[in-house]
C-alpha cells in the first residue's frame, strides 16, 4: 500500500467543506474501498480523525461560517462487514466504541459553558442555543455520523449545549419501539434534568445542558451519562424487540394450537 | 507544591476579592449575596453578609487604599460598600445600564471604576463630590456585543476591554475634574473620554480576560478557542503574538511579572505561560500536579472483576469493549475556574501570590516563590 492511498482515506474529512451528498458518499466509498486492503491502519485513522473533529468545535469560526454548514463524519458501518471478514480483534474494531469516543470528546469540548446573561431581554438568562437571538454566542454545530440511520448533533453556545440524538431504526418494529420508548423518556424530562421534553426536528431525542447544570454536577459524569444513554438505548431497542418477537411466537403459536 | 491553602468557603463561587490586608475575603456563593469571611484565630469565619442585589452578583472588586467594595450584578445595578464601624453601608452607583453588569475594576488611583456589561456598553463611574453620589460615563459606541472582562492601564487612563465579539479594545477614559493632564499620563492623556485608541481583532470566537502587564507595555487576553494573545506596544503600531495550546479554554488571565503570565479556565489547573530572553511567549507548564490518571476503565468493581474471572474473562473483554472513560481533569480545583486575583504585597515589586476560586466553590491560594523552574521570569 502506497502512501497515495493513505491521504486519500485521510481526505474523508474534507467533506465538512462540501456540501453536495454525492460527493461525501464518494469519499466514504473510497475509505471503504481502502480500508478492504487496509484495515488494520484504518481503525487508528478513524480515532485520529475523531479527535481532530473534536477540536475543530473549537477552532471552529464562529462568524466566517454560517450555522447550516456542519461537519460529516465517515460512515463507519462498512467497517462492520469488513472485520468480519478479516477475523479481528473484536475490542479492537468495535465501530460503536469509536462512534461514542467521537461523541465523548466532542462533549468535553463542546462543554465549556459559563453564565451568560440574555443581551436582548433585560433581565433574562436563557439558553442562547435556544433562542437563536444573538448569532455571535453560537458556535458552528457538529454533526457525527455513524451511518445514515444513526447520528448525533452537537450545537453549542455560550451558556448552553443541545445534543441531539437520532437512533438506529432497522425495521418497522423498531421504528414504533424507539418512538414509544423515547416518548415514554421525554415525558419524564423532569426526572432526568437534562432532557429536553421534545427532540428537535429530525431526530429521536434531545438533551438540553445549561450552565446550570455544569455548576451543579460533574461535567465528567454528564458527558458518562450522555454516552451511557447512547450506549444502553440500543441494546433497551433490542431487547423490547427481541420479547415483541418471543411474545408474538407464544402467541400465535396458542392461538395456531385450537385449528389442531 | 505550588498550592499553599485550600478553602472551600460555598457550593459555588462566581467571583472573590481580598482586603488590603489579606484577612478577609467577599465572594459571591453563586447567589445574590456577598459573603465577607475574616479569618480569626486560623479559621475563617463569615462575619458580614451584603444584601442588596437581587440577581446573582458578577463581579467584586475591593480597593487597597480606600478599603471599600464595589459589586456589580446581573440586577443591572452596582453598589459601593463603604465601612462604618461594623457595618459595611452602600452607596447606590446609578450605572444606566438597561442589562445586566458583567464585570468590575478600580481604577489604580481607585477614583474611578469601569463596568463591563451586557448592554454592549462600558460604565466609567467617579465620584462627585458635590452631590455625594457616584457618576457614571458610557462607552456606548463601538462594542458589538457584551462586554466580558475590563483592565485598567497602570496610567489610570487607559481601559482595555474584551468582548464576546471577539476583539480587544483600548480606550481612554480621560474625565474632566476626575483626572489631570500632566500625572505622567504620557500622550494618552491626551485623547478625550471614550476615545478608542486600538482595536485588536485577532480573535475569531468570544475573548475573556484582559490584564495588563505591571509596567502596563504588554497586554494579554484570551480567547474561546483555546487561544492566548499578548501585544505589546499597544498604540499606532502595536505587535501581537498568539499562543494556541492544546486544552480547554481560558477564562481569566493573571500577569505575574513582565515575563510571566497565569491563566485559569476550563480546564481547572492554572496554566504558566513565559515570555524567553527575546520576548517570545510559550506555555511552559501546569502549576498543580495531575491526579495520575486511572488508565484501566473502572466500570466494574471488585465482584464484577472476580465474576470475569469465572466466566474465563468474558466481562473483562466486555469492559474493554466500552467506550473509553473521560480524563480525570484538573488536581485542586474540580470544575472550571473563572477568576484570578493577586496577592499584592505592599512595596513588593513582583507578586508571587495568587487567589483563584472557580464553580466548584473552592479558593486556592498559590504561591510560585520555592517553584524552581519558574523562579528566572519572576
Amino acid at each position: 500500500m502506497s502512501k497515495t492511498d493513505l491521504s486519500s482515506v485521510g481526505r474523508a474529512e474534507d467533506c465538512s467543506r462540501v456540501k453536495s451528498p454525492q460527493l461525501i458518499l464518494r469519499s466514504l466509498v473510497r475509505i471503504r474501498q481502502v480500508g478492504n486492503f487496509f484495515y488494520p491502519f484504518c481503525n487508528e485513522i478513524h480515532g485520529n480523525r475523531y479527535r481532530i473533529l473534536a477540536k475543530r468545535l473549537l477552532k471552529s469560526n464562529t462568524t466566517g461560517l454560517k450555522a447550516g454548514a456542519t461537519i460529516a463524519c465517515a460512515l463507519l458501518s462498512s467497517l462492520s462487514q469488513i472485520d468480519t471478514s478479516l477475523f479481528f480483534h473484536s475490542t479492537m474494531a468495535n465501530p460503536l466504541r469509536l462512534y461514542l469516543t467521537c461523541i465523548r470528546n466532542t462533549l468535553e469540548a463542546a462543554m465549556c459553558l459559563q453564565n451568560f446573561p440574555c443581551q436582548e431581554v433585560e433581565r433574562h438568562n436563557k439558553p442562547e442555543v435556544e433562542l437563536k437571538t444573538s448569532p455571535e454566542l453560537l458556535l458552528n454545530p457538529v454533526l457525527i455520523c455513524r451511518n445514515e440511520a444513526e447520528k448525533c448533533l452537537i450545537e453549542t453556545s455560550i451558556n448552553s449545549l443541545r445534543i441531539s440524538l437520532k437512533v438506529k431504526q432497522a425495521d418497522e418494529l423498531e421504528n414504533i419501539l424507539t418512538k414509544k420508548f423515547l416518548r415514554f423518556l421525554s415525558m419524564r424530562a423532569e426526572a432526568f434534568q437534562v432532557l429536553r421534553r421534545k427532540p428537535v426536528q429530525g431526530y429521536d431525542i434531545s438533551f438540553l445542558i445549561t450552565n446550570y447544570h455544569c455548576e451543579e454536577m460533574q461535567k465528567q459524569k454528564l458527558i458518562d451519562f450522555i454516552v451511557q444513554f447512547m450506549e444502553d438505548i440500543d441494546k433497551e431497542i433490542s431487547e423490547l424487540k427481541l420479547s415483541v418477537n418471543t411474545r408474538g411466537r407464544l402467541v400465535a403459536t396458542e392461538f395456531l394450537k385450537q385449528f389442531i | 507544591m505550588a498550592a499553599i491553602a485550600v478553602h472551600q468557603f460555598a457550593q459555588c463561587i462566581t467571583c472573590h476579592a481580598w482586603s488590603p490586608d489579606h484577612s478577609m475575603i467577599a465572594f459571591c456563593p453563586n447567589n445574590s449575596e456577598v459573603h465577607i469571611h475574616k479569618l480569626v484565630e486560623e479559621k475563617w469565619e463569615r462575619i458580614h453578609v451584603l444584601q442588596k442585589h437581587d440577581q446573582i452578583v458578577s463581579g467584586i472588586d475591593w480597593s487597597i487604599r480606600s478599603n471599600r467594595i464595589v459589586t456589580v450584578s446581573h440586577d443591572r445595578n452596582s453598589y459601593v460598600w463603604n465601612q462604618e464601624g461594623v457595618d459595611w453601608v452602600p452607596t447606590l452607583v446609578i450605572l444606566r445600564l438597561n442589562r445586566a453588569a458583567l464585570c468590575v475594576q478600580w481604577s489604580p488611583r481607585e477614583n474611578k471604576f469601569a463596568v463591563g456589561s451586557g448592554a454592549k456598553t462600558v460604565c466609567i463611574c467617579y465620584y462627585e463630590q458635590e452631590n455625594n453620589w457616584w457618576v457614571s460615563k458610557l462607552i456606548r459606541k463601538r462594542h458589538d456585543s457584551s462586554v466580558t472582562s475590563v483592565a485598567w492601564h497602570p496610567n489610570n487612563i487607559l481601559l482595555a476591554t474584551t468582548s464576546t465579539d471577539g476583539k480587544c479594545r483600548v480606550f481612554s477614559t480621560f474625565i474632566k475634574g476626575v483626572d489631570t493632564r500632566d500625572s505622567g499620563t504620557g500622550s494618552a492623556g491626551d485623547s478625550k473620554f471614550g476615545e478608542q485608541i486600538i482595536q485588536l481583532d485577532l480573535s475569531f470566537c468570544w475573548s475573556f480576560g484582559v490584564k495588563w502587564s505591571p509596567s502596563g507595555n504588554t497586554l494579554a487576553y484570551v480567547g474561546h478557542n483555546s487561544m492566548i494573545y499578548f501585544v505589546d506596544e499597544v498604540g499606532p503600531a502595536p505587535s501581537a503574538q498568539t499562543v494556541a495550546f492544546r486544552d480547554l479554554p481560558l477564562r481569566d488571565v493573571l500577569f505575574v511579572s513582565e515575563r510571566m503570565v497565569i491563566g485559569v479556565g476550563f480546564d481547572c489547573n492554572p496554566m504558566v505561560f513565559a515570555a524567553e530572553e527575546r520576548g517570545l511567549w510559550t506555555f511552559l507548564r501546569f502549576l498543580g500536579e495531575r491526579k495520575a490518571s486511572s488508565s484501566s476503565a473502572k466500570y466494574g468493581s471488585q465482584f464484577s472483576e472476580a465474576f470475569g474471572k469465572l466466566y474465563g474473562q468474558s466481562k473483562q473483554g466486555i469492559n474493554n469493549d466500552r467506550a473509553e472513560t473521560s480524563i480525570p481533569r484538573g488536581a485542586i480545583h474540580e470544575n472550571c475556574i473563572n477568576s484570578i486575583v493577586p496577592l499584592k504585597k505592599g512595596g513588593k515589586s513582583t507578586n508571587t501570590r495568587f487567589s483563584t476560586s472557580g464553580l466548584d466553590g473552592k479558593v486556592v491560594i498559590w504561591d510560585l516563590e520555592n517553584q524552581e523552574d519558574l523562579s528566572e521570569y519572576l
